[in-house]
């Protein structure tokens, strides 16, 4: 039967630059990996400027906020979801959050402002999960209504003035330094310890995905909903759970993109949906559902940071990076079309 | 923890096997969907350890019944008693539970999932009752996945364990669910309609490995309509017609005929449908022609001839098919119709060449599934029913898929209803009415009665003698071997990609043919 089974794969004969191209077909993560080395060689060749220490520290920077909205989108993905209202939720919590902290509890401290930035996600979430599941529509189009509907409530009974003064301790956990690097013309880059929640994200994610039933059941829905419902999955929590931990990431991320940016502007992180969602996508997960990893959505991240931030190094314009980004998402589309299917 | 207590439960249920509680008693099942009656107080007893049939025509309730055994939907009336115990509101999960394992059509197996986790991640479901907050053990999964795998004789290799199911070919899949059902523990597997993607050679195999089930007390349910498999694998057959259970009988002690007099109420044929002699005039002419999966095969085929091919899943015979159709063109050799050249690059011009391909898999191939009959119908001849300012003139249309339906018999009030209305034998008569309207002068049926009952098995038979009789060609690529007998003028066999025998269909035994499919083919199947 192993027999059978490699005759059809098709796996004799084959010359090796096929066998490596298959291989790569199979591990996606590994194709963007590759593309990552290579913009780093290109990028670090033009202008060695790129492997300064700060300007790394820049971009590990930069990547906090996208890598916890594309953890989100890639448990929604496996599952066979879509989810787009993850901005608008982070935009609503961490408006209202800094709002009612300056206003009534303005020496609160960071950790129970992450809980309830969590809490108030997770609630929104499952309000997405609860709609996905009850009206049986596509959850693209329920986080649609709910990303306009949000966004609507948000600017008009919140508020649309930015928040300049943001509390004491978010402004100090944005500060607050992992990794102090002294330059050698006595510049000094500094790695942010919020580094670190998005390390612990991945963690709990990848712990989530891999070791658990939750994280199983997820992946057997976005294999194929009706058969997982049948070997006795419950869609509902799955569903459920997917958006809440979608909306959970979304809540802290909101946090760190004001303890970050030392302000709070109702109007940020708009538009950014497709910028995470491509990067999930980059790192190797299927839009239909039923796979993805942390690794490669991690590195789907370092990617497309790298091409909005970095090649600006090398003096290509910001307008052209989009055309660089729409290029690789074909080659991965194409790349991933070409995958073995039953 | 959880495994460890369900296992101390199993035991002493395999201990009593053969004397005692049977496994399963199902009392007086009643079903009522709106004002149907789907089920009309259905009683049987399954034993442990044994091979039970349930047989009927699509629409007889079969479905019904093992939905209701399985969990999925309540029963109206009548109960089900497991080891015994009366079981209420019985849940997929608690079915699963309870020892029942439902292998549908589909294998029910998630196709992104490895070996594994397909085999295994059911027990670990099961054991926390469903909760999906709970660690997953993988030292467990890996132990509980080989054992099962063991049992039917599937690798169990990291490389492979760790495959996503979707690369595997069907048998291999077929095997994983039955592993899965083995991983759970359970006493009754139930498999509906298990065999109908599966060569001789596979059947051969998957009846070893239902006796190594029996042999541990486990029984097993085959939802069928296939009489000569229901023969070759023997045990109790359950006989269901309209709601109602017809007849139980042993199925070595009845034969072919009075089988499916029981399915369908009605006597059926089991000689030869194929009487008219064709012409000598050569239609189709094949010369060394060569592809993926096959080459160097030659052939020719008179007008008004149907010429059968058969051979094991991997000979080439699909990859053969779909060259002539142009779907996935040769790369070697000619082919000639009517003694010109035929262009095959590509489905359009083997239509423009005058052949109609209808494809094996007839939900993913070939019919609209959300499209109603008339547009299934039409959809092949749009550009010539084209009207008025190039629109499609509805008119036309609707009389052309009106007169087909009409030709073929197919069960319907209504062309507009979605073709998806329709059962199993009748799809395959709107894909078969498809290709009609382009008038072809070379019908290809890849597999024609595949998932098709008795009773619509006999009208597809009809239909394709009378097209051969009005001078249309037939080739019909089947593994169904009873099937080519009964209709083709020869039978060609094919082995490892080349033509291995070419046999007059007339007084041949299935013998003769399942031993050229086999020859030094390699007994190792495991």
């Amino acid at each position: 039967m192993a027999n059978a089974a490699a005759t059809v794969a098709g796996m004799r004969d084959v010359p090796a630059a096929i066998r490596i191209m298959r291989w790569f077909i199979r591990h996606p993560p590994a194709v963007t990996f590759l593309l990552v080395v290579i913009l780093c060689i290109v990028v670090g060749t033009i202008n060695p400027g790129f492997w300064q220490v700060s300007n790394l520290f820049d971009m590990a920077r930069s990547t906090v906020v996208r890598g916890l909205f594309a953890l989100g989108v890639l448990v929604v993905l496996a599952s066979g979801g879509l989810d787009v209202s993850f901005t608008a939720i982070a935009a609503l919590v961490m408006y209202v959050i800094t709002m009612l902290v300056t206003n009534y509890a303005p020496d609160l401290s960071i950790w129970p402002i992450l809980g309830i930035a969590a809490a108030s996600g997770a609630i929104l979430g499952i309000c997405n999960g609860l709609l996905v599941h009850a009206l049986q529509a596509p959850s693209l189009i329920v986080t649609i209504g709910t990303q306009y509907a949000i966004r609507g409530f948000l600017l008009t009974f919140i508020g649309t003035a930015l928040f300049m003064n943001i509390p004491e301790s978010m402004d100090a956990f944005g500060k607050l330094a992992l990794l102090r690097y002294e330059g050698a013309n006595g510049a000094v880059a500094t790695l942010p310890a919020y580094f670190l929640v998005l390390v612990v994200a991945a963690s709990v994610t990848w712990y989530i995905l891999n070791r658990t039933l939750i994280g199983r059941a997820l992946y057997a829905v976005g294999g194929n909903a009706g058969i997982a419902s049948r070997l006795g999955y419950n869609l509902r929590t799955v569903h459920v759970f997917v958006f809440a931990y979608a909306g959970l990431l979304a809540g802290i991320a909101g946090i760190m993109h004001v303890s970050s940016n030392r302000l709070a502007n109702p109007f940020d992180l708009a538009g950014s949906e497709l910028d995470v969602i491509a990067a999930v996508i980059l790192g190797g997960a299927r839009i239909t559902g039923g796979s993805g990893t942390v690794l490669g959505t991690l590195l789907g991240v370092l990617l497309i940071t790298l091409v909005n931030n970095v090649l600006i190094l090398v003096g290509i314009p910001s307008t052209l990076q989009l055309a660089i980004i729409g290029l690789f998402i074909l080659a991965a589309g194409a790349m991933f079309s070409i995958r073995p299917k039953s | 923890m959880q495994s460890t207590i369900i296992a101390e439960q199993k035991m002493p249920s395999v201990e009593a096997q053969g004397g005692g509680t049977p496994f399963l008693e199902v009392r007086n099942l009643e079903k009522r969907f709106g004002g149907v009656r789907a089920l009309k107080g259905v009683s049987f007893t399954i034993e442990r350890g044994r091979t039970y049939h349930l047989m009927g025509e699509n629409g007889c309730g079969k479905s019904t019944l093992i939905k209701i055994i399985s969990g999925a939907q309540p029963a109206d009336g009548g109960e089900l008693a497991i080891n015994g115990k009366k079981t209420e509101g019985l849940t997929p999960i608690g079915a699963l539970a309870a020892g029942i394992e439902t292998v549908y059509q589909d294998l029910s197996l998630l196709p992104n999932l490895s070996v594994e986790e397909n085999v295994a991640l059911t027990q670990q479901l099961v054991a926390s009752n469903g909760r999906l907050a709970r660690r997953l053990d993988l030292k467990v999964l890996r132990e509980t996945s080989i054992r099962a795998l063991k049992e039917v004789g599937l690798p169990t290799e990291p490389a492979f364990l760790s495959t996503p199911v979707e690369e595997l070919p069907i048998a291999t899949r077929q095997l994983i669910a039955i592993a899965r059902a083995i991983a759970s523990d359970a006493g009754l597997v139930i498999m509906d309609e298990p065999t109908t993607a599966l060569t001789r050679r596979e059947v051969d195999n998957l009846i070893r490995v239902v006796h190594g089930l029996h042999a541990k007390g486990v029984s097993v349910l085959f939802v069928t309509h296939k009489l000569d498999e229901c023969k070759a694998i023997g045990g109790q057959a359950i006989i269901m017609r309209d709601g109602l259970k017809v007849a139980e009988c042993d199925v070595s002690t009845q034969s072919k005929s009075e089988l499916g007099f029981w399915m369908t109420g009605k006597k059926l044929d089991e000689t030869r449908y194929r009487v008219d002699a064709h012409g000598d005039e050569t239609l189709l002419s094949v010369e060394q022609l060569g592809g993926s999966g096959f080459d160097n095969v030659s052939f020719a085929v008179a007008k008004g001839e149907i010429f059968g091919i058969t051979g094991l899943l991997d000979s080439g015979r699909n990859e053969l098919a779909l060259s002539l159709a142009g779907v996935e063109p040769a790369r070697r050799g000619s082919v000639l119709m009517g003694g010109k050249a035929a262009d095959l690059s590509s489905p359009a011009s083997a239509i423009a060449a005058g052949i109609g391909y209808v494809p094996e898999d007839r939900l993913s191939e070939g019919l609209f599934l959300g499209k109603s009959i008339r547009e299934n119908i039409v959809m092949a001849v749009l550009d010539r029913l084209r009207g008025a300012f190039g629109l499609l003139d509805s008119r036309r249309a609707r009389a052309l898929a009106q007169k087909t339906v009409d030709d073929l018999q197919v069960a319907t009030p209504d062309i507009d209803n979605p073709v998806t209305s329709l059962s199993g034998g009748n799809q395959q008569r709107v894909l078969i009415g498809r290709w009609l309207t382009i008038e072809p002068s070379l019908l290809i049926l890849h597999g024609p009665t595949v998932g098709v009952d008795v009773g619509s098995k006999d009208t597809i038979f009809r239909i394709i003698q009378r097209l051969a009789g009005d001078g249309m060609s037939v080739i019909i690529i089947s593994d169904d071997l009873p099937e080519l007998l009964q209709n083709c003028d020869r039978v060609m066999v094919m082995r490892k990609g080349r033509v291995a025998d070419v046999f007059t269909a007339e007084g041949l035994e299935e013998d003769v043919i399942y031993k050229s499919m086999m020859a030094e083919a390699g007994q190792g199947v495991q």
